[in-house]
């Protein structure tokens, strides 16, 4: 019984994630910010850290560290002309698989691998690791409280830079 | 594209080979009567001119290696690429900091396969030799065979680089052993590091490299993004969206006042200028805040105690003129050919590794002072990746530029990149001029003597027989 709850559960956080990485792909970042909580937390490790779930972004360098009002400035940054960077946007593909799921008091928690492909100026790229996130029951889906992702890079040396969200 | 729109090109392309053959002789052009300051393109594309850096700039020059904080106990190491060679940057048994090539004197493999780490040896994986953490040779596996006095002459000890210096606790090395001295080719640049270090309550022994470290590549020459790291004259038109960034943040604060005179306080706050030997900097002011003197509403109240304390002991410490230079400015150092410190809201330090003409690869690291409140460390190394990142609001548009700036110079028929903006043509010599903060000074004192090596003129070597 508790079994066909769990995968009930993951399926619904899969539906949630699969929703995230359309908004991601479609360039609608505004719409991707409401998908987070007021007091959210996005966030890129450090590549180079031993225990990068463990590492802390206000001791150690992060790829990204946004609380939810820089996480809004991002998104809207992107969607300008002046964020050079991803002008023209960058065409994206987000995928997600290996979901895990398990509760978390009132929350979840969920675990995905991905890879995110990037292609701009004839050049591509791929991001490729694992997301952490904390996510809060609302209504009948979810907001993310949490969202660290570890990539299984060691440098961007491949890959540029990252100015996508992931 | 037509036929006929891709004549006329073709035939511009060719105009500068009709008139000789290849790039002029002299790749720096000073007209100093017609205030002109130029740079061929070929210094930022041709392959043969960065095969001649490779002997005359990164032979030849100090190169930086780390921090005396990333490797604090005996057997730390940590391993890096350093003017194109393999660099094992360890502390010995002694607590002595040292540094050899990371290649096995044996069949050349890599001794060391990790980023960083401690270690008591290092034992090749391919015959299994194994060097000590000062790199001599201690053991070779199943040594029968072999003469007993092998190693009589230490050759197969680890390599060292010729020479390994420290400035405040700053290491470079030189590959070459007739270098001049650290401190001397370092020249004016010690006095910015020190208004750097001097910022920490216990000076030098109070700063440290937080962990965490960016390394990301662009596909540009590494001599754009050394321009890029001090040129005032690119802030406000390439980081609009930063600025609006900082507007958005201070929105209903005090400073929002601050932030909204950016633009037009810009020329009138701090300088560009050569400090000596190609080294050169930019100060100005950014309304980001400052951990040591400006304090930013947004940072809460809770810091702003610490902030103002910070302030009045460099005030006691340096007097009001050096410690608001200290303090309140943000100072940009590029030391030649290829470090970059940028003490912007905390202090950090880009090392910019050539990889070809037209490719870089950088290694980026935040520092931070023992001892302060951890909100103050947060709040430099917040801004360490929310502006200098490969994900920040700043660098990752600066990439987009740099890369722009190298797909145009490799295509388009304009042969000199004009570099004169502000340039004090009366300056005995243009190594150490100054202008204002969105001049091109300290780009003309880096191309200056980047000419003169490139030229035979210094070699940064001393004088025969001393």
């Amino acid at each position: 019984m508790s079994a066909n709850l769990t995968t009930m559960r993951r399926l619904d956080v899969e539906d949630f994630l699969f929703h995230e990485a359309e908004l991601l792909d479609n360039w609608k970042l505004p719409e991707w910010t409401q998908l987070y909580t007021q007091d959210a937390h996005y966030e890129i490790a450090p590549l180079s850290a031993d225990d990068p779930l463990a590492a802390d972004p206000d001791k150690s360098i992060f790829i990204v560290a946004d609380d939810h009002e820089r996480l809004h400035l991002r998104a809207n940054r992107l969607m300008n002309k002046s964020a050079h960077c991803e002008y023209p946007h960058s065409k994206t593909r987000h995928l997600i698989s290996n979901v895990r799921v398990c509760e978390d008091g009132q929350n979840l928690r969920a675990k995905a691998n991905f890879v995110t492909y990037r292609t701009k100026g004839g050049h591509t790229a791929s991001y490729m690791g694992e997301a952490h996130y904390l996510l809060q029951p609302e209504g009948d889906g979810f907001k993310i409280k949490h969202k660290r992702c570890v990539l299984d890079l060691d440098t961007l040396h491949d890959q540029g830079r990252l100015t996508i969200i992931l | 594209m037509t036929s006929q729109q891709a004549m006329p090109l073709e035939l511009r392309r060719d105009e500068p080979r009709a008139r000789g053959d290849g790039p002029p002789e002299r790749l720096v052009d000073v007209d100093r009567q017609r205030a002109r300051f130029r740079v061929h393109r070929s210094a930022y594309k041709s392959r043969e001119v960065f095969e001649q850096e490779k002997q005359l700039i990164f032979d030849k020059c100090w190169l930086y290696v780390g921090h005396r904080t990333e490797i604090p106990k005996a057997g730390d190491f940590v391993t890096r690429r350093i003017g194109g060679r393999d660099i094992i940057f360890a502390r010995n048994r002694k607590e002595e900091v040292v540094a050899y090539f990371n290649a096995c004197t044996h069949r050349g493999a890599a001794v060391c396969r990790e980023t960083h780490g401690n270690a008591r040896v290092f034992t090749c994986p391919y015959h299994g030799w194994t060097f000590d953490t000062a790199g001599k040779l201690v053991s070779t596996f199943m040594s029968e065979g072999y003469r007993k006095d092998l190693n009589e002459d230490r050759r197969l000890d680890l390599p060292r680089p010729a020479l390994l210096e420290h400035y405040r606790g700053f290491y470079f090395l030189n590959y070459n052993p007739r270098a001049i001295s650290l401190a001397d080719y370092l020249a004016g640049a010690k006095d910015v590091i020190d208004s750097y270090c001097d910022q920490a309550a216990d000076g030098d022994q109070g700063l440290y490299v937080v962990g965490g470290e960016h390394a990301y590549s662009i596909r540009a020459n590494y001599k754009y993004l050394a321009e890029n790291s001090y040129d005032g004259y690119h802030v406000v038109p390439t980081h609009t969206s930063y600025i609006e960034y900082l507007a958005a943040r201070a929105k209903g604060t005090a400073d929002e006042a601050v932030v909204a005179g950016t633009a037009a306080g810009f020329r009138g706050r701090g300088s560009a200028r050569g400090v000596g030997h190609g080294h050169a900097m930019l100060a100005s002011f950014v309304p980001s805040g400052r951990p040591v003197a400006h304090w930013l509403e947004v940072w809460g109240p809770k810091v702003k105690r610490e902030i103002d304390a910070n302030y009045a002991r460099l005030v006691s410490n340096y007097g009001q003129e050096r410690a608001d230079y200290l303090a309140k400015m943000q100072k940009n150092l590029v030391i030649f050919p290829n470090l970059v410190f940028n003490d912007n809201v905390g202090l950090t330090l880009r090392v910019i590794e050539p990889t070809s003409a037209g490719t870089m690869t950088v290694r980026a690291w935040g520092m931070a002072h023992k001892g302060e409140a951890p909100e103050l460390t947060a709040i430099r190394i917040d801004n360490f990746s929310n502006f200098l990142g490969p994900a920040g609001f700043g660098s990752a548009d600066d990439i987009e530029m740099l890369e722009l700036c190298q797909q145009g110079i490799e295509h388009a028929p304009t042969e000199w990149t004009e570099l004169s903006k502000g340039m004090d043509v009366n300056a005995p010599d243009l190594r150490v001029q100054e202008g204002a903060p969105d001049d091109e000074c300290q780009m003309q004192a880096y191309w200056t003597q980047w000419d003169r090596v490139m030229r035979g003129i210094d070699g940064f070597e001393r004088p025969e027989g001393k």
